[in-house]
């Protein structure tokens, strides 16, 4: 906030001034270093694996030229659709994340932190155990439906008199995570074994499954939900300043916080309902860049997206490679670095306990 | 404020009724400990499950079933449940803070991690080890725990001791998570490590586990009384001759020492230190005289009765004990965050 007004900006103008487009410049450097970054990243990691290919032949296989048929095999059936699905669910758990913390002013919000993912799991385990036959096209509107109704409850219980505390906010989310886990976990025993345990590698928060049917379910999703974080950015900005401000401003803050909680839920419910819950990238990825390059809401939102994208393909990719055959999930080693980072976002946050 | 006026609000308010309890719960837990030995794949009549107790005989089958199977599971429900209530009610004083539990402020996740590390990564198997093991993971986790929340803006409130000790829980969770896969171990020992059972647990290790366990619960019943003037303040328990920082340690080794050896025994239960010394409480008030030895008997009652659940609620599968005392504490949790917030 304090920052973006002083960011240096780069100004286009029409001629005749029509036209002007006003570019924050070290975030459209950062963007690019982060793009540039995340092509590296996939690029090797559709190189890296049990069946080693060389960086040229991905980039030639990508390119449509079949290099050999294992090759071209690889990287379109598996790598390739696995390596979209990260970056999509780190996208949308960053945007959520980021959306979280602003409808809640609340730096510490994060899906998996308020129960949002937790929900979203419960629903889907409980489609999958309680109804096998059930079509897979249901999971992420399941998903949707338990996530929401998590955050309901989250935002319920944690209303006072006063308004919301931060602290009390995270607390309740706490406490029906640990709730709702232990519901899914007894529904995980009550299931068949076999679905048990392709369930648990989802829990833990786990992209190997991933195909080329969730990378359209996510990018599907992501279509809608989008431009309608994008075309409330402004208000949000507004409501970096606090609520009596943004109504000041002539925000509609209600509509707009109330939109705002939504798409962050349905984002990160969809995400969860591909790779289980990821958890602390939304905590992780608006952080980061608040701390790179401070900019305006939209750019912020885009420059989180980029950065949640390459934090899970970047934990995809260790997870897989370091301990290769052994695959560690996404999600415990977004977990590694994210509670640190939330300890020390604790440890700066205002003195709101009590 | 003078000795009188304090040994007035020390005292039990109604002695009569604070006694009363304790045949209750003891007659409580005989039924519980019979009806859990009885309970199970194979129903037994209580009068079997009885007669295998007192007159054992080799070649009945249901005989053997008890004592092999049955009892040493009963035995670690009561010796689990006694420690970790005990260990959350001596918090619960110390601190002064409701949320206590050894589970909320990480230091079972702690023990578990330690105990995880220890034998996924060095190869170590000598059992009289283990419980070292585990108290160092508790005491660690503990003082990290108590450290952030140290340091949090506003100081360690039950609030930020809470977020800390989940901060904590979540990061070491990870890590045993992580171990599990790379030592390749299989699903229901890494489900023991991270949310508690008392399915297959192994009763040798009782061996070297109970006599720290025998010696932390008398340290807890000794201190109980100089727990309770501490709960009303720590200048009022100086001023009452109480030496403070050497209390807080004594009850500290008793916590750890508890709280380790029972995740040793069956994994990190949750929420049974939130859950019973409050249950407790609004029986016998605030005299941890009396909130000790009831925490104990009620913790040890409360296991027995998850467990029995546990094992019957969907047959034929079992349901791990971690799973439903989470599923019990996590709402009161919930409740004692929003009356603490309000």
């Amino acid at each position: 906030m304090r920052a973006a007004t002083h960011a240096r900006h780069l100004v286009l103008r029409s001629p005749r001034e029509r036209v002007a487009l006003r570019l924050p410049l070290r975030a459209m450097v950062v963007l690019g270093l982060l793009l540039v970054a995340l092509l590296a990243i996939v690029s090797v990691s559709l190189a890296t694996g049990s069946y080693g290919v060389a960086l040229g032949d991905v980039l030639d296989t990508l390119r449509g030229a079949t290099v050999s048929r294992a090759i071209d095999n690889v990287v379109w059936e598996f790598r390739f659709p696995r390596t979209l699905a990260a970056i999509l669910v780190g996208a949308m758990m960053a945007m959520s994340g980021a959306a979280l913390q602003n409808a809640t002013r609340n730096g510490l919000a994060d899906p998996s932190l308020v129960g949002v993912s937790q929900g979203a799991a419960l629903a889907v385990v409980t489609l999958t155990v309680v109804f096998p036959d059930v079509s897979g096209n249901l999971r992420p509107w399941a998903a949707f439906a338990g996530a929401t109704l998590v955050a309901m409850a989250v935002q319920g219980l944690s209303r006072t008199k006063q308004g919301g505390s931060t602290i009390r906010f995270i607390l309740m989310g706490i406490g029906l995570s640990a709730f709702i886990s232990s519901i899914t976990s007894a529904m995980m025993t009550y299931g068949d074994i076999d679905r048990a345990m392709a369930a648990l590698a989802w829990l833990a928060g786990s992209i190997n499954a991933a195909g080329w049917h969730d990378v359209w379910t996510l990018l599907a999703w992501l279509a809608v939900l989008l431009p309608m974080l994008l075309a409330i950015s402004r208000t949000m900005s507004a409501l970096r300043f606090g609520e009596a401000a943004a109504v000041g401003l002539g925000a509609p803050v209600r509509l707009v916080r109330n939109l705002q909680l939504a798409v962050a839920v349905a984002l990160a419910a969809i995400a969860t309902s591909v790779v289980g819950p990821l958890g602390f990238v939304g905590l992780i990825a608006p952080h980061a860049a608040q701390r790179l390059a401070p900019a305006g809401m939209a750019m912020h939102l885009i420059l989180t997206a980029c950065i949640g994208a390459l934090l899970v393909v970047l934990a995809d990719l260790i997870g897989r490679a370091a301990f290769a055959p052994i695959q560690i999930p996404a999600g415990l080693l977004t977990a590694l670095i994210g509670v640190p980072l939330f300890v020390v976002l604790l440890l700066r946050s205002r003195a709101t306990t009590h | 404020m003078t000795a009188a006026a304090a040994s007035e609000i020390v005292a039990p308010r109604h002695p009569v009724r604070a006694w009363s309890g304790i045949p209750v719960l003891l007659a409580l837990l005989a039924g519980a400990f019979l009806l859990h030995i009885a309970v199970g794949a194979k129903q037994l009549p209580l009068g079997t499950v009885i007669e295998a107790l007192t007159r054992f005989d080799p070649t009945v089958f249901d005989h053997v079933i008890v004592t092999n199977l049955r009892l040493p599971r009963a035995i670690l429900a009561v010796v689990v449940g006694a420690s970790l209530s005990l260990a959350g009610a001596l918090m619960q004083g110390v601190t002064r803070n409701p949320l206590a539990d050894p589970g909320l402020l990480g230091l079972t996740a702690g023990a578990s991690f330690a105990v995880v590390m220890v034998t996924t990564f060095t190869g170590v198997t000598n059992m009289a080890l283990v419980p070292w093991i585990a108290m160092a993971g508790a005491l660690g986790a503990a003082l990290v725990v108590y450290f952030i929340a140290r340091f949090v803006p506003g100081g360690a409130t039950p609030l930020s001791l809470t977020l800390s000790g989940a901060a904590i829980s979540a990061f070491l969770g990870a890590l045993i998570s992580i171990a599990h896969l790379l030592g390749q171990d299989t699903f229901e020992n890494l489900r023991v490590w991270l949310t508690g059972g008392l399915a297959g647990r192994d009763i040798n290790l009782l061996w070297y586990v109970g006599p720290w366990i025998a010696i932390a619960l008398a340290g807890g019943l000794a201190l109980a009384p100089r727990v309770t003037v501490l709960a009303m303040g720590d200048e009022v328990a100086q001023g009452l001759g109480v030496r403070t920082g050497r209390l807080k340690v004594q009850l500290l080794a008793v916590v750890v020492v508890l709280t380790a050896c029972s995740v040793a025994l069956a994994g990190p239960l949750g929420f049974i230190g939130l859950v019973i010394p409050h249950v407790v409480r609004l029986y016998v008030g605030s005299d941890y005289r009396w909130i000790v030895p009831y925490a104990a008997l009620t913790g040890a009652v409360y296991l027995l009765g998850v467990d029995i659940i546990a094992r019957i609620a969907i047959p034929p599968r079992e349901i791990s004990t971690g799973i439903i005392t989470a599923m019990v504490g996590a709402p009161l949790f919930v409740h004692l965050v929003r009356q603490r917030t309000r």
